[in-house]
């Protein structure tokens, strides 16, 4: 067997072995009472924003995808939906405090408007969730707009 | 005359406590919610931030991350929900112990608050979200 080839098998093996490492995904809540949308009357393109660019990984609703499965992927799809999730989860947007709702939707329309998030590694995966200088315009106007309401 | 000392040290203490105005800090009062109105930041509190904070959270700052993120000087500017955010925000960090954060441990050490400066803080901060903040 020749040098190359060698290192070939190795290389294969080596991604079949890591394919058995236990990677425990974040499991999938579609129906979440607390969760944003359900219990607020958002806008259709703002809806449409959160489903398509937050909630694969800021909610308990993630969509996983087929390199998901395979591990090294696998790996940074299961860290970034436990960080983000962490982090922001709309699935219980609710049960926080207005405190905490004021406080994250300062940061929401902080890392939106800057162009942080979604994340470019997700955009790279999700075409469709990217968004426009307007959308993102659309979306911060309207959780400034949302914020300022639950101040009155 | 024991009465009256401890009268005078009561005062004396009081003293201590009274809040001043400091233009550099000037987060409106609920009741005004005005831009002009100016909440007195308990002394103590602000020599916490003046040591541990201002460095950086100011408009001044050269530290666009930290100036981007909080400014003292500019808070009464903001909306009365982004207030609240923001000092829901403070005592989140200073909890966790993001902040002050490693640069500033590592440059400063001197200036890193006390664990009881810490506790001050975070109090502070969060008394003064929920008092900004409408009921449920």
């Amino acid at each position: 067997m020749n040098k190359k080839r060698l290192t070939w098998l190795i290389i294969i093996l080596l991604i079949v072995i890591i394919q058995f490492i236990p990677n425990r995904k974040p499991e999938v809540i579609l129906s979440n009472e607390n969760d944003l949308i359900y219990n607020n009357k958002l806008p259709e393109s703002v809806e449409n924003i959160l489903r398509t660019s937050c909630y694969d990984c800021h909610s308990n609703e993630s969509k996983y995808p087929w390199y998901s499965y395979i591990a090294p992927v696998s790996w940074l799809v299961v860290r970034d939906i436990k960080v983000g999730r962490e982090e922001l989860n709309f699935s219980e947007w609710e049960s926080q405090s207005k405190m905490d709702k004021a406080k994250n939707i300062d940061k929401i329309i902080d890392e939106v408007s800057e162009g942080n998030m979604p994340m470019p590694i997700y955009t790279l995966m999700h075409s469709e969730a990217k968004l426009s200088e307007d959308a993102r315009q659309q979306f911060a106007d309207w959780a400034d707009n949302y914020a300022e309401s639950l101040f009155e | 005359m024991k009465k009256y000392s401890i009268l005078i040290i009561v005062i004396a203490m009081g003293f201590m406590f009274v809040n001043f105005n400091i233009e550099e800090i000037n987060i409106p009062q609920e009741e005004v919610k005005t831009d002009s109105a100016i909440y007195y930041v308990p002394a103590d509190v602000l020599q916490i931030i003046d040591k541990s904070c201002y460095g950086c959270h100011n408009s001044e700052s050269k530290n666009i991350k930290g100036k981007g993120k909080l400014k003292f000087d500019k808070m009464s500017e903001l909306k009365l929900y982004k207030q609240v955010g923001k000092l829901t925000d403070i005592a989140d960090v200073v909890k966790s112990g993001d902040m002050p954060n490693k640069k500033f441990k590592k440059n400063y050490p001197d200036r890193m608050p006390t664990d009881e400066e810490q506790e001050r803080l975070i109090s502070w901060a969060t008394d003064l979200a929920k008092q900004l903040t409408p009921p449920e």
